[in-house]
C-alpha cells in the first residue's frame, strides 16, 4: 500500500509539472528538469538518510558509490536491485532495470513510449542528487527503448577529482 | 466451461471496455446500443432486486442464468461492474472477478497514470494481460471440457 501511494504521488507530481498544456510560455524540457530538480533534492536527502550509520570508507572509488546506488539505494526506493551495471571504467556507467516500477504498468511493449520520458526524469534526478552527495558531480540521462526496460546513464564529470 | 463476453462499466454507465471470447450470437445492434442496453438492465434488475427482496439484501444482484447462459455482475464500492457472460455451469465466478478487479483492473489501469478515470481503457497492456488472465482461469477451459 504505502508503494502505491508514492506511486500514484509521482504521476501526479509528474502531471502537476507538465502543467497546464494550453500554455505554451513553458516547453517540454524546462517541465522535465523541475521534476529532474525535485529528484535530485530526494535523492540528496535520502542518501543522508541512507547512509547515516555508514563510515566513510565504505566507498572506495566511483564503482563502490554506483553498486551502493543499484544495491541499497534502489532496494529502498524501487524494492528491488538494478538488474545490470555496466562501465567502460572512463566515467560511465550503464544501470539498466528490467522492469522499472513508474512503467512496468504502463506498457510492455512501445505504445505509448513518447510518453515514457516524463517518467523517468525524477529518477534522474534521484541518482544525481545522491551521488552529489557522496561527492560524485554527474550528467544523468535515461534511455527507454523498450518499456517497462529503462537505461540509466551516468556520465561523471571530470571536473571532481 | 467457458466465458462469452466482459463489459466493465463505470458507476454512470460508461462502458469502459469490452471483450470477447466465444461469443456465437451478436445482438445486431452497434456496441454502443449494446452497452447501453445491458447498463439499463442491470440498473433496473438492482432496484427490483432491493425492492423485491424479504430480507435486508446484503450483496443485492449477484447473477441470473437463462438454459443457454449465465450473466455474473460484481459491483464495487466505487460502483465499477464487472459483467461476466458463461455457461451455466461456471462456478465461482463471483470471486474470479474479484482477482479479476484486484489483479488486473487495479493494476494496469489505475495504476497507469495515462489512464483518465472516466474513460475507456487504451492500454494495449492492460488488454493483453487481461485476455491472459481470462483465458487462463479454469472457467475459460475449452467448451469439451
Amino acid at each position: 500500500m504505502i508503494e502505491s501511494v508514492f506511486d500514484i504521488l509521482h504521476y501526479e507530481v509528474v502531471k502537476y509539472s507538465m502543467g497546464d498544456e494550453n500554455s505554451s510560455q513553458q516547453t517540454n524540457n524546462t517541465n522535465l528538469s523541475t521534476l529532474e530538480y525535485i529528484g535530485f533534492s530526494t535523492g540528496y536527502r535520502l542518501t543522508e538518510r541512507l547512509t547515516r550509520e555508514w563510515p566513510r570508507f565504505r566507498f572506495k572509488d566511483d564503482l563502490e558509490t554506483m553498486k551502493f546506488i543499484c544495491t541499497d539505494f534502489w532496494t529502498s526506493i524501487y524494492g528491488k536491485q538494478i538488474d545490470n551495471l555496466r562501465t567502460n571504467h572512463k566515467g560511465v556507467y550503464v544501470l539498466q532495470d528490467n522492469a522499472f516500477r513508474f512503467l512496468v504498468n504502463i506498457s510492455n511493449n512501445s505504445q505509448y513510449l513518447e510518453e515514457a520520458p516524463k517518467f523517468v526524469a525524477y529518477t534522474c534526478g534521484l541518482v544525481r542528487g545522491s551521488l552529489s552527495n557522496l561527492g560524485i558531480n554527474s550528467t544523468v540521462t535515461a534511455e527507454v527503448q523498450n518499456m517497462p526496460s529503462c537505461k540509466f546513464h551516468i556520465q561523471v564529470n571530470s571536473s571532481n577529482a | 466451461m467457458t466465458i462469452h463476453n466482459l463489459y466493465i462499466f463505470d458507476k454512470f454507465g460508461t462502458l469502459l471496455y469490452y471483450a470477447e471470447w466465444n461469443r456465437i450470437k451478436q445482438s445486431g445492434i452497434t456496441r454502443e446500443e449494446e452497452a447501453k442496453l445491458m447498463y439499463g438492465m442491470l440498473f433496473s434488475i438492482k432496484s427490483f432486486v432491493n425492492r423485491i427482496s424479504p430480507t435486508d439484501p446484503k450483496e443485492g444482484f449477484l447473477f441470473y442464468k437463462t438454459n443457454k447462459y449465465a450473466l455474473h455482475y460484481l459491483e464495487t464500492a466505487s460502483g465499477l461492474r464487472f459483467v461476466l457472460n458463461t455457461d451455466t455451469s461456471a462456478v465461482s465466478v463471483k470471486e474470479f472477478l474479484q482477482q479479476y478487479y484486484a489483479k488486473v483492473w487495479v493494476e494496469y489501469v489505475v495504476k497507469n497514470p495515462l489512464w483518465v478515470p472516466g474513460t475507456p481503457v487504451t492500454s494495449d497492456l492492460f488488454k493483453q494481460k487481461s485476455d491472459q488472465y481470462i483465458r487462463q482461469s479454469s472457467l475459460f477451459a475449452s467448451k469439451s471440457a
